[in-house]
């Protein structure tokens, strides 16, 4: 047995750099992912669904139908964008695109507003884009139970009031009071981009050296196997680590997104995240022949990644028969680490079956790829 | 014409021959079209959620059983202690505590406001949202029902008026995710294979030494272009049939629309895609970096900017600028409007001129690039 020599080591990684940096539109693309994904997951996803274009038919005309407009307009939630006079004309506008609400204020409702009966009004979504639909849904339900409150004032209580009658309902949002969808999404970015680049750039450049045949020239050198994988693996755990500070940066300083964590927790769940994710670009590179098959199958890891474990999606609304597949996806637990500890300052104590999951994961996924990659290397 | 075609056939055969590559294309697809069919859901219902009754009067387990029937909570444990709340949440169990104090029962009979309290944890802010919008509905109704029934026993005229909404939902009553989702995958789908795939071939030739060969060859740049590209338009336009078909037959999604204006609008869009693929395969400089600019164009426009399944309507202003200049924003709208609303070239108009257009700068484009590589 030879002793491994950390001058072959770093000779390895340096060689593993220069290529790296050779490839010279590789370097910006390093730093600019990172960014890019930050900005659109931070802003499409963490930006609330507002001023959604809502088309107004008012078949009544009084001063009650008009604050019943008045609410809908005033929330910030509802934005006039036409006013049909007829039920055709809502049909129009919402068969072109041009609103995704329509709200029908039947006639007769100021009247029967006035007589104290109940009234109804028609709130009409477009469910062809269905997070909108769902979001119009519960906000039109909150506009109009508290609209109720003002149209029909009862005695003892203020018009407007928070709680109407029998019931005082005090709703508090911890952690995040305010529901900044960023708060949550640049916890997640952290792991999710990890993973994406840590696993694709290693699994193509180990299946580069095999397309050129470069690997067996290295072994005929003194470098052992375990010297090679060593300085294989550097570089790439050193460029992860640099695109989590870049993340971690923009994300606290430009998104202002606060820290109530501890950074030892984080470094651990997401060190661990790293070796799985090592492991899997090492399995990705023993079952491609050429980067363009690792590329595919990265691909096709990232999107039940993506789409199972509650990275976009909560997973509360996934059908049962799914949630047991859940249980296989790595990012699922690393995303409750990162998530907890950014927002709630959750430490060790409070995630360990998160930190045993990871442990399993990476233990499991890096040995199976470092055992196999062994055998191919000495076959 | 023969060039092209002998170029497209051995494009073909490299195809075949690459069964990991084959099965890729043929069959991520139809798993991505399962899988977002299945898993996407923005209905949020069964909230895990904790009690803490700390009341366990007849009117407090009311209140909880009327929580539990909303079908928008699913209550998880019963807490005993008040300790317990911070455990919950740092350990990340459930979404959502909801304490009834002691007195809760007295206070209501008593003709007063029933105090409640409803925490929510704000780390996972789609749930959190609506489920304060729920949480704040259900203590009305509740309410309203709890004030009526005393009303009721004392022998008192009520006011029984109260403003409702009867909420209907166009285009997809039933609110089934595959119905959008479905026509929103085709240019997901279409983007991912045909933006990588071709985004691949220039650069592989290149890289194999394999491209000076073709050049000196008697064949002309456009034409090697056209040859490229062809196989994988064939490919695209399977995958067209075969995921509107599979949504049509297994999910049961509606085609309201014409069939001509949808054929004519993906074959737009597949052009657009293909030019894209094709710019990257001339700037990129190896395959890394041609599969990273892919993945940087093709995918992540089109799943965050193409109002896929986040709506833009709110999203900053140079946002909504960047997200103009991919084609997917063009295309989305058209497939679900051809899809759920039936709608015409009347409506359609300024988004098949959008692809239009697009289409032919990205072919001027691509063969400025190719003539200016070559």
């Amino acid at each position: 047995m030879r002793t491994m020599s950390i001058r072959r080591i770093w000779l390895l990684v340096w060689k593993e750099f220069t290529q790296l940096l050779r490839d010279r539109s590789m370097i910006p693309l390093i730093f600019i992912m990172p960014v890019v994904q930050l900005v659109l997951f931070g802003y499409v996803i963490g930006t609330d669904v507002k001023d959604l274009r809502t088309a107004f038919l008012d078949h009544d005309g009084t001063t009650a139908s008009q604050q019943v407009i008045d609410g809908f307009a005033s929330s910030g939630y509802f934005v006039s964008v036409a006013r049909p006079t007829d039920d055709a004309g809502v049909r129009r506008a919402l068969d072109g695109n041009v609103a995704q609400v329509a709200v029908i204020i039947p006639s007769g409702f100021g009247d029967m507003v006035s007589r104290g009966q109940a009234t109804q009004l028609s709130v009409i979504v477009d469910g062809s884009d269905a997070k909108t639909a769902s979001v119009a849904q519960g906000y039109a339900g909150s506009i109009v139970a508290d609209l109720s409150g003002k149209l029909y004032p009862r005695p003892g209580v203020k018009p407007g009031a928070a709680a109407p009658v029998g019931l005082d309902a005090r709703v508090r949002v911890l952690f995040n009071p305010t529901m900044r969808a960023v708060n949550t999404m640049v916890p997640a970015l952290l792991a999710f981009i990890l993973m994406m680049s840590t696993q694709n750039l290693i699994s193509q450049s180990i299946v580069k050296e095999r397309e050129r045949g470069t690997l067996e020239q290295l072994f005929v050198t003194p470098i052992g196997r375990a010297e090679y994988l060593i300085g294989k693996l550097l570089p790439y755990v050193a460029v992860a680590i640099t695109q989590i500070l870049i993340v971690f940066t923009v994300g606290t300083l430009w998104f202002k997104v606060p820290f109530a964590g501890s950074v030892a927790v984080l470094g651990v769940g997401l060190g661990l995240f790293m070796i799985t994710a090592l492991g899997q670009g090492m399995l990705i590179s023993l079952m491609s022949r050429t980067r363009y098959q690792a590329q595919q199958a990265n691909v096709f890891l990232m999107v039940p990644s993506m789409m199972l474990s509650g990275f976009v999606f909560p997973l509360s609304s996934m059908p049962a028969v799914l949630i047991p597949l859940t249980y296989l996806i790595p990012l699922r637990y690393v995303l409750v680490i990162v998530r907890s500890n950014f927002v709630k300052g959750s430490g060790f104590m409070d995630l360990w079956p998160q930190f045993l999951a990871m442990i399993i994961f990476s233990v499991a996924i890096f040995g199976l790829g470092l055992t196999r990659f062994q055998k191919r290397l000495s076959d | 014409m023969r060039r092209i075609l002998a170029i497209a056939r051995k494009e073909f055969l490299h195809i075949i021959r690459d069964k990991r590559t084959l099965i890729a294309v043929l069959a991520m697809p139809l798993l991505q079209l399962f899988l977002f069919a299945y898993a996407v859901s923005f209905d949020v219902k069964d909230i895990p959620t904790a009690v803490l009754d700390q009341d366990q009067s007849a009117l407090s387990r009311q209140y909880v059983s009327a929580l539990q029937q909303s079908n928008y909570f699913k209550i998880t444990q019963n807490l005993t202690a008040m300790n317990q709340v911070d455990a919950v949440f740092e350990r990340s169990e459930d979404t959502a505590v909801v304490i009834l104090p002691p007195g809760f029962g007295d206070t209501i009979v008593s003709g007063r406001p029933g105090p409640v309290q409803v925490l929510i944890d704000g780390s996972e802010p789609n749930s959190a949202q609506l489920g304060q919008a729920y949480a704040t509905g259900l203590s009305r109704i509740y309410g309203i029902r709890v004030a009526v029934t005393q009303a009721e026993t004392r022998g008192a005229s009520t006011p029984a008026g109260g403003l409702s909404a009867l909420v209907r939902v166009w285009y997809n009553p039933e609110g089934s995710s595959s119905a959008y989702l479905v026509p929103g995958l085709i240019v997901l789908l279409l983007t991912i294979t045909t933006v990588q795939q071709t985004a691949n071939t220039l650069v592989r030739e290149k890289e194999q030494g394999t491209y000076e060969q073709l050049v000196v060859s008697p064949i002309r740049r456009i034409e090697l272009m056209v040859g490229k590209v062809m196989p994988w338009a064939a490919i695209a336009a399977l995958q067209v049939i075969v995921i509107s078909g599979i949504g049509l037959l297994v999910f049961g999604i509606p085609f309201r629309g014409s069939v001509g204006l949808f054929a004519v609008s993906s074959v737009l869009f597949v052009i657009c895609a293909l030019g894209l693929g094709l710019v990257v395969s001339a700037r990129a400089s190896s395959i890394e970096t041609a599969n990273q600019m892919a993945m940087m164009i093709s995918f992540l426009p089109a799943f965050m900017l193409s109002g896929f399944v986040f709506p833009l309507s709110s999203i900053p202003p140079v946002l909504q600028f960047v997200s103009y200049l991919f084609p997917g924003r063009y295309f989305m709208v058209i497939t679900r409007t051809i899809f759920l609303k039936g709608g015409g070239l009347d409506v359609l108009w300024p988004e098949i001129a959008g692809l239009a257009i697009y289409a032919v700068v990205m072919l001027v484009l691509s063969s400025l690039l190719y003539r200016e590589r070559a």
